[in-house]
């Protein structure tokens, strides 16, 4: 999954340094609040870790071999912002000594695997771990949050490289992604394995979803779900189906479709903005707008509705 | 003993500029040729790192097995676009993209190979990238060595308990059983690496050295 150097074109190797820049800035800011301080050999250690389990090839299907990536694993330890300080030496070492995934896109991969490893990962291991209690919720949860992780940075994987013009999104989306189940079945079986075996002998070391080291936890989530509702809309909106869904099938069927109006006047279909070289992004602008605009209300919502329950316990 | 460069930092600028500069070069994928200028580009940015890996010690046909290694995932990225390109501009497509390529991640080895894992902590240093992170790096530098021997030792105990069954030769033929055993053997090393990092963190603090 380590895009090398030669493959990005300049706006997306730009554009990835920046958010992987920011992504960075963001963890160590967090990691600065928080009061139980991780030391740097720990992390080190960590990072050490991932990159030699990272070394290892698995053959996982004929002509595919997949490695343990680790970033899920590594935040069920230390906690997702922690994590994506060790994915971040664990790629600039790759990168700078092995020239395993490149120096240009090395935004890129930290956006693939480490904010994608640590966050979505996280995320989906906090959600499942709130289903399963206990320690067999984490080890559930993190085998769960693995295999998410290993399919979203598929996804983005295979966006950075369309963007770049290298190959279309409609080819190379399907077989990333079908590639990347079988590995992603192993990253998740290697992390299950690897987080039992630590719970087992040294539980201390976890911190897990609902741990001490995550005081952070709610912003993770919230940025991690956020970011993974971004992605499906972006990315699957595209690919929805033109076909009409149920309702609208039987609107035609019984001849009432055409009475369909909308409630507010579409301002900007046909404007030149949506025509013309803009216009396959159309529908993952949408989609992303869209999202933000539900999280937004999503958020506000919860908010309010947070306050009022605290002003009525008073 | 390991050689001292001279301002690290403007070394790391200047290899990331090369790097940057075979990285975008124009590879003719908007259906054009490719330009004069990125074959020149290319051609220098390699000649360069080759200068660069004979200046720091290392042999040209050594430098260049460096670069062998990495054809494969380079064809592996490569092929596919080349075979997608206009029909007629598919072998340029490809050789453009494949020099590219190797350019770019030649000028980043020979970058590595002039600055050495010191030099690249005091470049870092220098280019005012945040201390934790410097020192997280340091930290992961350091521990590299002492987890690769970890490995080695363990790979090899396990090959002597069992001669010939490796702990991933026969993951299609038995997948429950091997990923548990890779799983064991890794969170073996990783207990062991964690370890190892809270007896040194806590000599470090018997000492009265505060965290870095």
């Amino acid at each position: 999954m380590h895009i090398p150097d030669g493959f990005l074109s300049a706006p997306v190797a730009t554009t990835t340094w920046v958010l992987a820049g920011a992504g960075i800035a963001a963890a160590l800011r967090a990691e600065k609040r928080d009061p139980a301080p991780v030391p740097a050999g720990i992390l080190g250690s960590l990072a050490a870790f991932v990159f030699a389990a990272q070394m290892v090839n698995i053959p996982v299907a004929p002509g595919t071999s997949g490695h343990l990536v680790g970033a899920t694993l590594a935040a069920m330890l230390v906690g997702p912002w922690r994590a994506m300080i060790a994915m971040t030496a664990v790629l600039a070492i790759q990168a700078v000594f092995f020239q395993d995934g490149g120096l240009t896109a090395f935004g890129a991969n930290l956006l693939d695997m480490g904010v994608a490893g640590s966050f979505v990962g996280f995320s989906v291991a906090a959600l499942v771990a709130r289903a399963v209690r206990g320690l067999r919720g984490y080890a559930v949860g993190a085998v769960v949050g693995a295999f998410a992780a290993t399919l979203t940075g598929a996804v983005l994987t295979s966006l950075w490289l369309s963007l770049s013009g290298l190959y279309p999104l409609r080819g190379i989306l399907p077989l990333m992604l079908t590639t990347h189940s079988a590995i992603g079945l192993l990253e998740a079986g290697l992390t299950g394995s690897i987080l039992a075996t630590v719970l087992r002998w040294r539980p201390d070391l976890v911190a897990g979803p609902t741990g001490a080291g995550n005081l952070r936890r709610p912003t993770a989530i919230t940025i991690g779900l956020t970011g993974l509702a971004l992605l499906i809309a972006a990315f699957l909106a595209p690919f929805a189906s033109r076909l009409p869904d149920g309702l609208e099938r039987t609107a035609a069927d019984l001849g009432f479709s055409g009475r369909a109006a909308p409630l507010l006047p579409a301002a900007l279909e046909g404007s030149a903005l949506f025509s013309g070289r803009l216009a396959p992004f159309v529908p993952v602008l949408a989609g992303l707008v869209g999202t933000l605009l539900v999280s937004a209300l999503a958020w506000a919502a919860a908010r309010g509705l947070s306050r009022t329950s605290d002003a009525s316990h008073r | 003993m390991p050689r001292i460069v001279r301002r690290p930092g403007l070394v790391l600028a200047i290899g990331f500029a090369a790097v940057l500069a075979a990285a975008i070069a124009p590879a003719g994928l908007n259906h054009g040729p490719i330009p004069a200028a990125s074959w020149g580009i290319w051609v220098s940015v390699l000649a360069f790192s080759l200068a660069t890996f004979r200046g720091s010690g290392i042999p040209a046909r050594q430098a260049l097995r460096r670069l062998v290694w990495l054809l494969p995932l380079i064809a592996l990225l490569t092929l596919p676009a080349a075979l997608l390109a206009a029909p007629g501009g598919r072998l340029a497509v490809g050789f453009g993209l494949a020099a590219r390529a190797l350019a770019a991640t030649g000028a980043g080895a020979a970058l590595a190979a002039w600055l050495g894992p010191q030099g690249f902590l005091e470049a870092t240093r220098q280019l005012k990238v945040p201390d934790r992170l410097v020192h997280v790096l340091a930290a992961a530098l350091g521990s590299l060595v002492v987890v690769a021997h970890q490995v080695r030792a363990m790979l090899r105990a396990r090959e002597a308990r069992r001669p010939g069954y490796g702990p991933w030769a026969s993951i299609l033929a038995s997948p429950r059983q091997t990923a548990r055993g890779f799983g064991r053997l890794s969170a073996a090393l990783l207990l062991r690496s964690l370890e190892r990092a809270e007896a040194l963190d806590r000599a470090r603090r018997a000492r009265g050295i505060g965290e870095p």
